[in-house]
């Protein structure tokens, strides 16, 4: 510590409120907002920042959200075409300027203290339509300009005043203005709030205090997160999967190679070896999303929220002991104008892929392979008042198994938190019905002395005539097993209409504006994370209630585990005995 | 007229008694150990030694009103019924899934209740083939009635104890959740039989399911304590009336909450906070906040002009699972007299939420525990005076909470004992300060119009620094505040809650629309009726208010919005509409008003009003000067790091009238009041103390 620091009490104080700020712009935002993608999914970040673009604080959102925003700022520095003053709010949303991808338009504010700026107030959203080449999300595209509008810097107000014309211009292009433009009055409510708030701190312990403050929370995460880096042996550690395919060249899968370089308390991601960059919207904006994931997976890994007991700060400390490596030009790097709205899938296996590399060194902090993509369905129409409907749909995946307990089933995994939309909201106000969604029962997890999460499967069926893109991956690379668990399976989609539902066409992971016509559904089945260590060690009993609730067959218990179940379903111990033993001599 | 309010505790089950009527009442309090086993045998204890020192025979009793832990604990402890469901062909995993979010952004580890500890599980989750569809409820798929027998007959092959049939859009049309309740009751006589909508009548399957669930859950279990209860305490032939404290502050029958369980889940905070709004009405202030507390958390809720504010039903929940009951909105952190400061491994300086508990308890109780509590620091501090604490049924050692803190902290901060007390004192009022903010300034409260209100054993030592911090205009400790939610059973009134889905988009409604939803509100109120008739209240005294919860067409969360008592018509609703802008305006700061807004649920509150107990006024002070209660004065530590030579006065001698200028310090049985120096305390001839800074 040195002479300068604030007393430890203070701190607390000042970190405390921070918190509370962050949370209460982040419970507006989602409140007040009309997309079922903000207010249900809470697909959106808040949080108030230096003026070094440091993240002071963040709401507790959505992971992805959480630590984009500095290089949106970081961005709009390049970008304002005049000086911040107080009172202006900023749009901002281009991925080759720091933008997380298009859809997430951030939403800044200056916060100015007796005449000087000190920070700023600001959040993210995803936005249901931006006007890109299709309704609500694109794959098959040319270019960053198919993504819709683009805002680089851009004031919505000047010294409070708004610009009508640049809120006139966003009405109308956009497919549902009604939905965005509540939406981005909820974004400017909840920058607004935190400059306020951010004043009232700065006033009631001054500018000094609370930038030391700042500075020594952000040193606080920092030191917790590199003292379990320096925990994990030096080394360089790799793993490597596959992507389907670019959603338009089939057939040709995308390598993902990561390697973890650990050096004393520093940690580096290098995704060299990686695709080259697509020529559709499935690249990753490097700034804004590809070094996101590098910062999420070691904080979730080694600053486990259910296995620490301190809460650490959400600053820009934790991503400090970070450094990532992607070569310019590959699919985590894209060349200005690669399209690189869908990056989603991507993401979420770097993130997998991080913890794959890492297993053998921390077994006891990981998850073996989990879903780690993202089923996003944008479904559209034209209602017959000419206006048009677009609902996007996250669904969702699984866990792998863990080292303590099986994998969760049907959940938000890794990158991503979102909630579902009710099936009976949805109905009432969209012509789209769900007629099935329930856990996967078509494969099963992958089986270990702790199992795979089961997959979800969710079909729409469109009640009136309308249009369907869907942002997925991994039907091909399922999720891998770990300590001798079974690796799970791979996700698949299926379409049929209603009225022949044996009639069943098998679709990639992803394609762009499939017309669909009164009647036609849509099934989509999410992977079945991989288990965690050997089958043979899950206990008969564990096993049995595995077959009584469904979660695996008989047929299963008895090919996977060595547990034979007799017709009562109890368990057959000389049977299992015998059947284990061979099993075991089968595998040495 | 003698009736008693009994509330069930971690450590103690706290009553109080009151008998006689108009100028000749009386009030006498008790304190018994809590009976963790089966709450009711320190109830019965409890009642029957209060009766003794009321002087009255048990058999005198008129109503007894009971806060208990029951319904909480079966799901903290997860130890509910075994619960079979029938549900929707296709949507087996409702429960399973939720709302597909996980309870926490950053972890591997985490733990996914619905899932590792199921309220159904899913060998007794039965699809059954039905289909209604939205938006008219048409019956598109029959229900198979052949399935349904089948289902029942396996589930009690299974051997549950309860059935719930929970089927999608089931709000819309009743029929096929009727039918099939009929079946499984004729398949399965005597056996707990619910219906989705019969819990709760409301859009969205997740929640109504898991609040269907969580009632059979619990239901059995509530249902068999309140049936002992009530055998007991008839055994001792107290033939009173019983009554339960429920979730949203009003009581109700033990029936109904045997039927409803769900619906006092949340029994225990209650009462504190109706005891609250009670104390503060004896000073004629209706503008309170509330901060009850305890041992390992506090309690914080704001109650404007009176009224008891209820949490927004999509953020109801107990123990990770929804629950669709109506709960008063009130914030429970992790601070409290155990809370344990220490300096984590990182060099931040905490203090709570891990708790030293009961068990060893702060340091200074001498059973073992070694690391430092805010009890502690306040021993440290010189404001617990071991002959007091407690009544002086526990000792405490300063010694060992010097200790603590010496060995624990003071090297790590670099700071003396008293400063490292100061500090663990300054953490916790904030982490409450800052709750306290998020629940009135978030909210649009403005707290320098309010009255802070401390009680728990530990609340009245933390008031003023609190009140200090959030600005509120003063501090007021009431009589009795270690037994304040008991109390707060004896001030409220009889409350039930019947909710209904009734979507329409009210801007644009006409005027048939409207009296759709007026035959919804009908319904509401006959059921509202027939159920305080059911409780023998003359149909004169029913009360009814009705309530629109709205939002902005589009939107995702309703508000609460008060309707007319008149049936809703074309003039009439711009009351509603302009109520829903008004706490649009209020919760977030801004209203939509040219936007359309839809009515979701409808939602009719029937309360009776029962006459609270009244505190005896206290004798008025021959002058200001209390020098009649002072007990003996003693070094002690201010806040500000003053250190004052300071007198102890007697709750118990201090009339109306009597000023105390801090720095002093008062003490009761169960609480120990701080006034600062620069403080003034008044006795308010209702038995509260107010403490006010001297300007």
């Amino acid at each position: 510590m040195t002479r300068n620091n604030i007393d430890p009490i203070t701190l607390q104080v000042i970190g405390g409120a921070l918190d509370t700020v962050a949370k209460e712009m982040g419970h507006v935002l989602y409140r007040m907002s009309y997309s079922s993608i903000i207010r249900e999914s809470q697909d959106l970040g808040a949080g108030l920042f230096d003026k070094n673009f440091n993240t002071l604080c963040e709401s507790d959102s959505t992971p992805m959200h959480i630590g984009s925003i500095p290089a949106y700022l970081r961005g709009i520095e390049k970008t304002l075409h005049d000086p911040w003053r107080e009172g202006d709010v900023v749009l901002h949303n281009h991925p080759y300027y720091g933008a997380s991808h298009s859809p997430d338009i951030a939403v800044i504010s200056p916060v100015f203290h007796e005449g000087e700026l000190i920070g700023f107030a600001g959040n993210t959203a995803h936005h249901v339509d931006i006007g890109a080449a299709t309704p609500g999300l694109i794959i098959d595209v040319p270019d960053v300009y198919a993504e819709g509008m683009l805002f680089k810097g851009i004031k919505l107000y000047e010294e409070g005043k708004l610009n009508k014309a640049m809120w006139q211009f966003i009405e109308t292009n956009t497919r549902v203005p009604s939905l965005v433009m509540g939406d981005l009055e909820a974004q400017v409510a909840s920058a607004r709030l935190g400059v306020r708030r951010f004043k009232e701190l700065l006033g009631e312990y001054g500018k000094e205090t609370v930038e030391q403050a700042t500075r020594q929370l952000m040193d606080y995460s920092e030191t917790m997160l590199r003292k379990r880096i320096a925990e994990i042996p030096d080394g360089e550690y790799r793993a490597e999967g596959f992507l389907d395919d670019d959603g338009r060249t089939r057939n040709k899968p995308l390598p993902v190679k990561v390697t973890v370089r650990i050096k004393g308390d520093n940690a580096e991601v290098d995704l060299t070896g990686s695709s080259p960059q697509v020529p559709t919207a499935f690249n990753v904006p490097f700034e804004g999303s590809t070094k996101v994931a590098c910062y999420f997976a070691f904080r979730a890994l080694l600053l486990d929220t259910a296995t620490t007991e301190e809460y650490v700060p959400q600053n820009e400390g934790s991503f400090r002991p970070i450094s990532v490596i992607a070569p310019l030009g590959s699919i985590f790097n894209p060349i200005f104008p690669a399209a690189a709205e869908a990056r989603f899938g991507q993401v979420q296996r770097i993130v997998d892929l991080i913890i794959k590399a890492l297993a053998p060194v921390i077994p006891e902090k990981v998850v073996a392979g989990s879903s780690a993509t993202l089923s996003f369905a944008a479904y559209s129409g034209v209602k017959p008042s000419g206006d048009y409907w677009v609902f996007l749909e996250v669904n969702e995946g699984a866990y792998g198994g863990r080292p303590h307990s099986d994998g969760p089933d049907s959940i938000d995994e890794l990158m991503r938190n979102t909630r579902n939309n009710p099936v009976e909201d949805l109905a009432m106000h969209l012509p789209l019905i769900c007629d099935r969604y329930e856990l996967r029962d078509d494969v099963s997890s992958g089986a270990g002395k702790f199992r795979g999460g089961l997959g979800v499967v969710k079909v729409q069926r469109f009640l009136s005539k309308g249009s369907m893109t869907h942002e997925c991956d991994r039907h091909d690379d399922a999720p891998w097993g770990f300590l001798g668990g079974h690796a799970g399976a791979g996700g698949k989609v299926e379409t049929f209409n209603v009225a022949k539902p044996g009639a069943i066409t098998s679709m990639p992971a992803k394609f762009s504006g499939l017309q669909a016509d009164v009647g036609d559904c849509i099934a989509i089945y999410s992977p079945n994370g991989g288990g965690y260590g050997d089958p043979l060690e899950r206990t008969p009993a564990t096993v049995r209630d595995d077959v009584l609730d469904g979660f695996c067959t008989r047929d299963y218990a008895r090919d996977a585990y060595g547990v034979v179940l007799t017709d009562k379903r109890v368990v057959d111990e000389v049977a299992t005995a015998a059947r284990r033993k061979e099993m075991r001599k089968t595998a040495a | 007229m003698a009736k008693i309010g009994v509330d069930v505790g971690g450590t103690f089950t706290d009553l109080i008694l009151e008998v006689g009527s108009g100028a000749s009442r009386k009030v006498f309090v008790h304190k018994v150990p809590s009976t963790p086993g089966d709450q009711s045998e320190g109830v019965v204890t409890g009642v029957v030694e209060l009766c003794k020192i009321g002087g009255i025979k048990p058999s005198d009793l008129k109503l007894i009103v009971h806060g208990t832990t029951i319904a909480t604990n079966t799901v903290l402890e997860y130890d509910g019924a075994e619960v079979g469901m029938l549900t929707t062909r296709g949507f087996r995993d409702i429960l399973h899934m939720a709302r597909h979010k996980r309870p926490q952004n950053f972890s591997m580890q985490f733990d996914v209740p619905w899932q590792s500890k199921p309220l159904v599980k899913r060998r007794n989750r039965i699809p059954i083939t039905e289909r209604i569809l939205p938006p008219t409820g048409e019956i598109v798929t029959p229900l198979d009635e052949h399935e349904v027998r089948e289902a029942a007959t396996l589930l009690k092959a299974q051997g549950v104890e309860a059935v719930i049939v929970c089927f999608l859009f089931s709000f819309l049309n009743h029929a096929h959740e009727k039918r099939a309740k009929a079946i499984v009751k004729e398949t399965l006589p005597g056996l707990y039989v619910e219906a989705s909508h019969e819990v709760v009548d409301v859009i969205r399957e997740y929640e109504r399911f898991s609040t269907t669930a969580m009632n059979a859950f619990v239901g059995p279990r509530v249902g068999r304590y309140l049936k002992r209860l009530e055998s007991t305490l008839r055994g001792q032939g107290i033939g009173a009336q019983i009554r339960v404290m429920q979730s949203n502050g009003g009581v109700t029958t033990l029936e109904n909450a045997a039927e409803h369980a769900v619906t006092i889940l949340m029994s225990g905070p209650a009462g504190g906070v109706i005891g609250g709004r009670w104390a503060g009405l004896m000073s004629g202030e209706s503008n309170t906040i509330t901060v009850d507390i305890g041992g390992t958390s506090a309690d914080i809720s704001v109650i404007p002009e009176g009224r008891l504010r209820v949490m927004n039903p999509r953020d109801t929940q107990v123990n990770g699972y929804p629950v669709l009951a109506p709960m008063l909105d009130i914030d429970t952190i992790g601070a409290g007299g155990g809370s344990i400061a220490y300096v984590d491994e990182g060099g931040a300086f905490r203090v709570g939420p891990r708790s030293a508990g009961a068990a060893p308890g702060p340091a200074c109780y001498g059973r073992g525990g070694v690391e430092p509590t805010v009890t502690d620091a306040q021993v440290v501090l010189g404001r617990l005076d071991p002959e007091h604490f407690l009544g002086g049924g526990v000792k405490i050692d300063p010694a060992l909470a010097r200790k603590a803190i010496e060995t624990q902290l003071c090297p790590k901060l670099g700071v003396s004992v008293t400063e490292a007390a100061l500090g663990i004192i300054r953490v916790v009022n904030s982490n409450m300060a800052l709750s306290i903010r998020a629940n009135s300034v978030a909210k649009g409260v403005d707290p320098r119009r309010y009255a802070l209100m401390p009680f728990g054993g530990a609340g009245p030592l933390h008031g003023a620094a609190l009140a200090k911090t959030v600005s509120a205009k003063e501090v007021i400790v009431p009589p009795a505040p270690g037994i304040q939610a008991a109390i707060g059973l004896l001030a409220t009134d009889m409350q039930y809650e019947f909710t209904g889905a009734s979507l329409c988009v009210l801007t644009k409604a006409d005027q048939t629309a409207l009296d759709r939803v007026n035959k919804r509100l009908d319904e509401l109120t006959t059921q509202a009726s027939a159920a305080l008739e059911a409780d023998d209240v003359p149909a004169a005294a029913h009360r009814f208010v009705r309530i629109a919860e709205c939002r902005y067409v589009g939107q995702g969360f309703e508000l609460r919005a008060e309707m007319p008592a008149a049936r809703l018509t074309l003039e009439s609703r711009k009351t509603v509409l302009d109520n829903f802008h008004k706490e649009h305006r209020q919760v977030y700061g801004h209203a939509f008003e040219d936007q359309d807004v839809e009515l979701i649920t409808l939602r009719v509150v029937a309360r009776v009003p029962e006459e609270p107990v009244v505190w005896p006024t206290l004798g008025t002070a021959a002058n200001a000067d209390p020098k009649g209660a002072w007990l003996y004065a003693r070094r002690t530590i201010f806040d500000d790091g003053t250190t004052h030579e300071t007198p102890r006065f007697a709750r118990g001698k201090l009339l109306a009238g009597h000023i105390i200028d801090g720095p002093a310090i008062v003490v009761q049985t169960d609480s120990t009041t701080l006034i600062p120096p620069g403080w003034t305390g008044n006795i308010h001839q209702s038995g509260n103390l107010h403490i006010r800074e001297r300007a």
